[in-house]
């Protein structure tokens, strides 16, 4: 499988720093980030991404107004958005679904896991 | 929680047993101090109550004799002598605390608690596990904030395996935890308690399989964050349950990723703490009156932030508070002061919480090295930092702040390595000549704080290493100590004989981060061909087998000279005293019962590999 290319979009810094250090650790894959809905739809926009890790819960734009932003440019519709929220509750996680997203990690998780939870929500080979 | 209580006024005996028991205790009541020691000492306790007037041996010789056996478990004492010497003799006994007749019962137990609380491993209000949140003040229990009903044993089961959740619990071990002594339950009860607290779990919302059972071992409770994609299985050959332990993934890759998360931590912690300020503002405002819609939100938003950042870095306390108070500021505005009160303690808690974390849980952490270190130095700062650092990596550090100290330790046990920062020249010749006559195989690290060639030609004419202070940094001092030990166990051989072949299979990934060469043999009769053909430098047997037992495979190895310096373990789930004796008459150097997690055994393993080790040295 060649390198993925996945883009995260989380206030957070130090989320976005453990996600990157994990990924790249455990599959060798590239992580560009963003820490806002507008700074990520840019990015999604000018590099080429397999999948974008989308924090539901931002300041200003939240995650559900940059998933539909994303999803208004045929640049950005076709890649897959996985939301990644500490929220759980089941009514949440079908209303996100019937959003359209691919799929919705739960906070916390352990970013070493990140790579073998998203190639089985988007069914891709993972090869270790 | 299991109490143990020795007193000889029944009154007193029914009183208490009554009490605890209705607070989820489990009391085993003895009523001389003869059979108090007899109790102490066979069974574990939490924590022991005693009257200070017993028959046969009385409280205060009791209570020294425990901790002259170095026993640390918390004991209160309970007397009629109302006197201030009477409780320094007490305290000065070993006692943690000393409650007068005639006592408040609500007070007694509010004093067991808080001493329970303050010795326990995790000191915390709440315990949780993913969904699952345990108040034990309360004894309520939630599962995704439905609460649960449960029955006593239920509840004391559940708060087990929440105690130490990454430990499987095995039927014996609960039973012993949480049955008292003089009833006899079968091994059946456990499995029925433990299925009606599944089901019970299971409707409340949580996973069928919330508390996992490692077959052959026991309970435990199953990691919980990965809802959507669960890890990929083990592969069918492969041990059951074992990636739940982390055993299956790289562990060199674990131990960096700690790391790693470590040092974001430095960074990440003040920005949390500005975060929870924020969140003080928020209560303040709304204790004065004044909380704006707009602040409400921001706070709940920092709120749910924190969620996710605690969560991620593994501080699931902290996630608990931030989830609860994201709860308490979601939804409708909140104006009434008296709410501000739940809030702000929610606040302080945080705060608390985030402030007393300065290197994260060990939870992703793996003991690679299992090396023990040795510092001697006077300087306590310099001790505890070195020794912190070491510990994230592993290590296990002994500190000795004089040299009188450090022959103690050397005497009861052999280090892989020592550090030896001691200012005073006179001091360090004297150790280094000391150590280089006693044990001179072990490697020396010494810190200097002053750069000549006198003091290098000293270290180096003892044999030691030499590096000079102010060029180097604790990570590099634990890096070469690390260094200078050719790891014990890499390529030491292993042999298991077991006929359970699920086990043998497991060995290898149980084992796998101590780098040793494992050799398995399920069939005893080929058990002399493949010894000889492996040679193995530690032996592992099982006792009950069929045809021939591990006890007489261990007595045909004795009966050869070659082979009589070979260590021997013995892992059975016979925990009886009579086998173990028996085991240790016909030659074993150890025994342990199963289940044993793969720490315990390589922990044990090395134990002999060391006294082999330090034997051949000394002899050598």
């Amino acid at each position: 499988m060649k390198i993925k290319r996945v883009l995260i979009i989380d206030d957070e810094e130090s989320i976005q720093t453990v996600v990157r250090f994990g990924i790249a650790m455990a599959a060798g894959w590239e992580v560009l980030t963003a820490s806002s809905g507008p700074q990520g739809i840019h990015t999604a926009q000018s590099e080429l991404i397999d999948v974008i890790l989308l924090d539901v819960m931002m300041p200003d734009m939240d995650g559900i107004a940059t998933f539909h932003a994303l999803k208004t440019y045929p640049k950005t519709e076709v890649i897959p958005v996985i939301f990644l929220t500490a929220k759980a509750q089941t009514s949440e996680k079908n209303h996100f679904n019937d959003l359209g997203v691919s799929g919705v990690i739960t906070k916390p998780f352990n970013s070493l896991d990140l790579p073998s939870q998203i190639s089985k929500i988007l069914h891709w080979e993972l090869q270790s | 929680m299991k109490i143990l209580l020795i007193e000889d006024d029944e009154a007193i005996i029914s009183l208490l047993t009554k009490s605890l028991t209705a607070h989820r205790y489990v009391v085993d009541a003895v009523r001389d101090g003869e059979m108090g020691w007899v109790y102490g000492t066979t069974f574990e306790y939490d924590l022991i109550v005693m009257d200070i007037m017993l028959p046969k041996v009385d409280g205060m010789t009791l209570c020294q004799r425990f901790r002259a056996e170095e026993y640390t478990i918390p004991i209160v004492l309970l007397t009629a002598q109302d006197s201030s010497t009477a409780k320094i003799q007490g305290l000065n006994a070993g006692a943690d605390d000393y409650v007068i007749k005639p006592f408040d019962v609500d007070e007694l137990i509010a004093r067991i608690r808080a001493l329970l609380r303050r010795c326990s491993a995790t000191p915390s209000l709440l315990m949780s596990w993913g969904d699952l949140l345990l108040d034990p003040v309360t004894c309520e229990v939630t599962y995704n904030g439905q609460p649960l009903n449960l029955t006593t044993k239920e509840y004391e089961l559940i708060e087990l395996l929440l105690q130490d959740s990454r430990h499987v619990m095995s039927n014996d071990e609960i039973l012993d935890r949480l049955w008292s002594s003089d009833e006899f339950p079968a091994e059946a009860t456990v499995r029925s308690h433990i299925r009606r607290l599944r089901y019970k779990l299971q409707e409340a919302g949580a996973p069928h399989d919330f508390i996992g059972t490692l077959y052959g071992r026991g309970y435990y409770l199953k990691s919980f964050d990965q809802p959507i994609a669960p890890l990929p299985q083990p592969a069918p050959e492969a041990a059951p349950s074992y990636a739940t332990l982390d055993a299956n993934r790289d562990s060199s890759q674990t131990l960096q990723y700690a790391t790693f998360l470590n040092e974001t931590w430095l960074t990440t912690q003040p920005h949390c703490l500005e975060q929870v300020e924020i969140l003080s503002q928020a209560v303040q405002a709304l204790q004065a009156g004044r909380l704006t819609e707009q602040l409400q939100q921001q706070a709940h938003h920092i709120a749910h932030k924190l969620v996710g950042t605690l969560g991620v870095f593994g501080l699931t306390q902290g996630e608990h508070l931030a989830r609860r108070l994201e709860d308490l500021l979601n939804g409708a505005q909140l104006s009434q002061p008296e709410q501000g009160i739940a809030l702000e303690n929610l606040v302080s808690l945080l705060q608390q919480e985030i402030q007393s974390t300065p290197t994260l849980p060990r939870q992703y952490a793996v003991a690679q090295y299992s090396l023990a270190m040795l510092i001697i130095d006077a300087d306590a700062g310099f001790t505890q930092a070195l020794a912190e650092i070491a510990s994230q990596r592993g290590i296990k550090s002994a500190i000795a702040p004089t040299l009188e100290v450090a022959y103690q330790s050397l005497a009861s046990s052999t280090p892989d390595v020592i550090v030896l920062r001691l200012s005073d020249p006179t001091q360090r010749r004297e150790c280094l000549q000391t150590l280089a006559d006693y044990l001179p195989k072990i490697p020396i690290l010494t810190v200097a704080n002053q750069d000549n060639l006198n003091q290098r030609l000293e270290v180096s004419r003892w044999g030691g290493t030499f590096l000079l202070e102010q060029s180097v940094t604790f990570e590099q001092i634990v890096t070469y100590a690390v260094g200078l030990v050719q790891p014990l166990s890499a390529d030491a051989k292993v042999m298991f004989v077991d006929d359970d072949d699920l086990w043998l299979r497991s060995l290898p990934a149980l084992l796998e981060p101590w780098r040793f060469k494992v050799t398995t043999l399920s069939d005893p009769q080929q058990f002399w061909n493949v010894l000889q053909s492996v040679s193995p430098d530690a032996l592992v047997l099982d006792i009950k087998m069929p045809d021939i037992d591990g006890l007489e495979l261990c007595q045909v190895l004795r009966s050869d000279p070659q082979w009589q310096q070979l260590p021997v373990l013995f892992v059975s789930a016979l925990e009886d005293a009579k086998t173990q004796n028996k085991a240790f008459v016909v030659g074993a150097d150890d025994y342990l019962c199963k289940p044993v997690m793969g720490d315990d055994l390589a922990g044990r393993i090395l134990n002999r590999l060391r006294r082999i080790k330090s034997f051949t040295h000394r002899s050598g």
